[in-house]
């Protein structure tokens, strides 16, 4: 195998609003190569591949593809340079055919300038046969399995002859018979179609099975780049986990915990369970997990947002039954989702309305009364220290770490009643000083108000630094449940990789 | 609290600075165009401006106030409804045929019962149900007219003379059915203002998914805000019918679902909800009124006054995008 380099990083760097994200990246890709890239939650690895696909420009640093030389890329350039990229989230269009959706954009055309079915279907074959996947190419896409699905988003990329395919996280919504079929192909691809293959994964297995080398950004900078045989899972563990120093969050109350608050027995959610939850009053449980673990899945069916089955969940030693967000809110149990965005904030709106949306209810008796409302969100405001405190300006407005103070300042504060709030990733998208900030929110609800709280998150570090005992979810089941002090960044990481993980070792 | 003065500004508010007289024109620019509307037909006819044309134009749109005012909460949540000029000759004609049979009383009664129900069919549909707004008004639009024309293909008249001596009363110079309009309205202001509601309609028409997992009831204000539109709808039947003193099953209310949606998108809030606010609605309804009365005293005639409604339709559009350019930039 001629060890060809075909691309070459040099000094690439990206910071944003100051706060320096890639501090210096080189790597080398070379052909006929799978090479994995790792790394911890804020390592880096999004804001990389950013760079290569054209969403986010370098500010230093030169990308050379073959003989070209590039200092950053529109999605367009990045294409023509011959960088694909497939991400978790098919670009695929679902009524179409499989032929249709490999060649939208570049159909073929017969001699009248109609798109020429025959040729498409033919090409389409050969293309998946290529990558030995027997499709029909007529079949419409929305028919096939998420497996199949990501083959026919491989082999839209591969017909355009890049010179690059990055894999992002391909095996998050695979089942176990598919990950093995795209293992497979990852390497035929990467050894006899000759082609520099990026993989990008969390799961460690997949590293050991498939890579042909392997780079760990931690921080911002290249940890180390080893060939195969210079790794095993050891090295690799040790390389994701962030650097233990930070320590936990100055503790308030360490191990003087009230009643419980929240008592789940047997909980079972759509895709996980049977899980065994007890939060007393005052104490914060972090959820770790990686991605598909369930940990989103357990807090939404906690919040009401979803239904659970098994016995009803216990606050404050009485059984609550909900089945809406609503009425699990009246029962003392609120949820601040991941998504800002998305599931949280009213973007549009003023600061003030989104701290008190839930609350306009119980503030307005009879009426609305102004005075009474600006009190509260100055209050709650001073609390959260949102910056700037400004009541008029709307939530889109706010930086993410602010955005955030809003979206869990509606619970977490003396507005609220609730008994037990539960937070999903509560730091995502936020800088570093922020994230302190919220730690600092969150567990001085738990302390001030006698309260519970559940957070669910992908980041050691943070489960490390913000809870009181950690549960560790693989796969919907609950692994580990201890307190954190027993814990370290390494045991956390190894404990959340999937039981094949362990066989494969 | 002196903390303001450690906060470096933040960007936006610089911004603000800059495009301060760009937002402050956008945000007055429909009151302006309704006041030198009025100054140009004041100078131009000779009885633009008297009490007794000012009173008229509030009593000949009084329905689409109504109707406008319930309707523009409703689409602040990000819901449309399409068929409020049919229902409108649904209930006028099921209203007409009681007013016939059964008297005075329960002809109101069923016009506003018939009203409240089509809208809350409607709201189970669509907010319950979780079906489209625009199919299912569409729906109404074509099956409420033909409906209306089922019961009664021919026009309904011959009122008890209780019906026309209410249409014709006033008050203060000011007939009763506009100060119907104007406590109606003002209600609603009141309710958008001083309750929760109007917060959590726009939290609703924002973000819905944010609105229900934050605990707002989304699929019931749905379902409540249609059948509201239903019982405004009868109202506004009640006021067309009383004033012609009859019920024309064919022509009753056509084109009457524009002119709602038209005063509405004027009023700023878009067919995604979200933004806005009511009484720039009202404003968009005055605005309207006034367009066609000021026409018709010029003596264009009603395809005139069409097709400026259409071109008005339009410039709301023009209006929205502007509006959202202003504030994306700044």
């Amino acid at each position: 195998m001629a060890a060809e380099q075909r691309v070459r990083i040099e000094d690439l760097r990206k910071a944003f609003g100051g706060n320096e994200v890639l501090k210096g990246i080189a790597l080398d890709l070379a052909d006929g190569e799978v090479h994995a890239l790792l790394g911890a939650n804020g390592a880096g690895k999004s804001t990389l591949l950013g760079c290569l696909s054209g969403a986010t420009r370098p500010d230093g640093g030169v990308i050379h593809i073959s003989d070209h030389q590039y200092r950053g890329f529109t999605p367009q350039e990045a294409f023509d340079a011959g960088i694909a990229i497939i991400y978790q989230h098919f670009q695929l269009i679902g009524p179409l055919t499989i032929a249709d959706n490999i060649f939208l954009g570049s159909e073929l055309r017969t001699a009248f300038g109609t798109i020429d079915k025959k040729r498409q279907d033919k090409e389409a074959g050969e293309v998946l046969r290529r990558l030995g996947v027997e499709l029909d190419p007529a079949a419409r896409v929305e028919t096939l399995s998420v497996g199949h699905q990501q083959m026919v988003e491989i082999a839209r990329s591969i017909r355009r002859k890049p010179q690059v395919l990055i894999l992002d996280e391909p095996t998050a919504a695979l089942g176990v018979h598919e990950v093995d079929a795209l293992l497979k192909l990852v390497r035929h691809l990467a050894h006899t179609e000759n082609l520099a293959v990026v993989y990008v994964t969390h799961l460690l297995a997949e590293v050991l099975e498939v890579a042909d080398s392997a780079t760990i950004l931690r921080d911002g900078r290249v940890l180390w780049t080893r060939p195969r045989a210079d790794f095993a899972l050891d090295q690799l563990v040790d390389g994701i986990s962030p650097a233990a120093g930070q320590g936990p969050a100055a503790r308030i109350n360490t191990e003087t915990f009230g009643p419980p608050v929240l008592n789940a027995s047997g909980f079972n959610t759509g895709r996980s369970g049977p899980v065994n939850l007890e939060v007393r009053a005052g104490e914060v449980v972090g959820i770790f997990g990686l991605m598909g673990s369930g940990r989103t899945d357990l807090l939404e069916t906690l919040a009401g947002v979803r239904r659970g089955s098994g016995s009803p969940v216990q606050i404050d030693d009485t059984p609550a039954e909900y089945n809406s967000p609503r009425k699990a809110g009246r029962s003392g149990l609120a949820l601040v989702p991941a998504d800002r965005k998305t599931q949280a904030l009213f973007g549009d709106m003023a600061a003030i309305d989104n701290l008190l949306m839930p609350h306009y209810a119980k503030l307005s008796r009879p009426w609305r009364r102004r005075s009474q409302e600006t009190a509260a969100f100055e209050r709650t405001a001073h609390e959260v220290s949102l910056t700037p405190r400004n009541a008029s300006l709307s939530a889109d407005q706010f930086s993410g770490g602010n955005a955030q103070k809003l979206s869990v300042g509606r619970w977490a504060s003396g507005l609220s009643t609730v008994r037990c709030l539960l937070l999903d990733e509560p730091t995502q998208g936020v800088d570093v000083g922020a994230r302190h900030e919220l730690y600092t929110l969150v567990r001085t609800f738990a302390h001030d108000h006698d309260a519970g709280v559940v957070f669910a998150s992908s980041d050691p570090e943070e489960v490390l630094a913000l809870a009181d005992r950690v549960i560790v979810l693989v796969e919907g089941r609950v692994v580990r449940s201890c307190s954190v002090v027993e814990l370290d960044e390494f045991t956390l990481t190894a404990l959340a990789q999937p039981q094949t993980t362990k066989k494969a070792v | 609290m002196t903390d303001t003065t450690v906060l470096k500004p933040p960007p936006k508010l610089r911004a603000d600075a800059n495009s301060g007289w760009l937002r402050w024109a956008v945000d007055w620019i429909m009151p302006l165009i309704v006041v030198v509307m009025m100054v140009y037909f004041t100078m131009t006819t000779n009885n633009f401006l008297t009490a007794a044309n000012l009173s008229a134009i509030l009593t000949q749109n009084a329905s689409t106030f109504v109707v406008a005012a319930v309707a523009g909460l409703l689409l602040m949540a990000g819901y449309a409804d399409l068929s409020v000029g049919s229902m409108l000759a649904l209930s006028g004609v099921a209203a007409g045929l009681t007013f016939n049979a059964a008297g005075v009383w329960a002809g109101i009664a069923v016009g506003l019962g018939s009203g409240l129900l089509v809208g809350a069919i409607n709201g189970g549909l669509i907010g319950f149900l979780g079906l489209s707004p625009i199919v299912v008004t569409l729906g109404g639009l074509a099956g409420e007219r033909a409906l209306a024309l089922y019961l009664s293909p021919d026009q309904v008249y011959g009122f008890p003379p209780a019906v026309s001596q209410f249409a014709n009363a006033s008050f203060g110079g000011v007939s009763l059915i506009g100060w119907l309009a104007i406590i109606i309205c003002a209600g609603a202001l009141f309710v958008t203002a001083a309750l929760p509601l109007g917060r959590q309609v726009q939290a609703i028409g924002v973000n819905s998914r944010a609105a229900f997992l934050v605990g707002l009831r989304v699929k019931r204000t749905v379902f409540l805000l249609y059948a509201a539109v239903g019982l405004a709808v009868g109202v506004a039947a009640l006021m067309q019918i009383a004033r012609l003193d009859s019920a024309p099953s064919g022509t009753l209310g056509v084109g009457f679902e524009v002119t709602v949606l038209t005063a509405i998108l004027l009023g700023g809030i878009p067919f995604t909800g979200g933004r806005g606010s009511l009484w720039r609605v009202l404003v968009g309804v005055w605005l309207l009124a006034v367009l066609r009365n000021g026409l018709t005293l010029l003596n264009y005639g009603p395809e005139i006054a069409g097709m400026v409604t259409g071109a008005v339709l339009v410039f709301a559009a023009g209006l929205q995008a502007f509006t959202e350019l202003v504030r994306r930039r700044s």
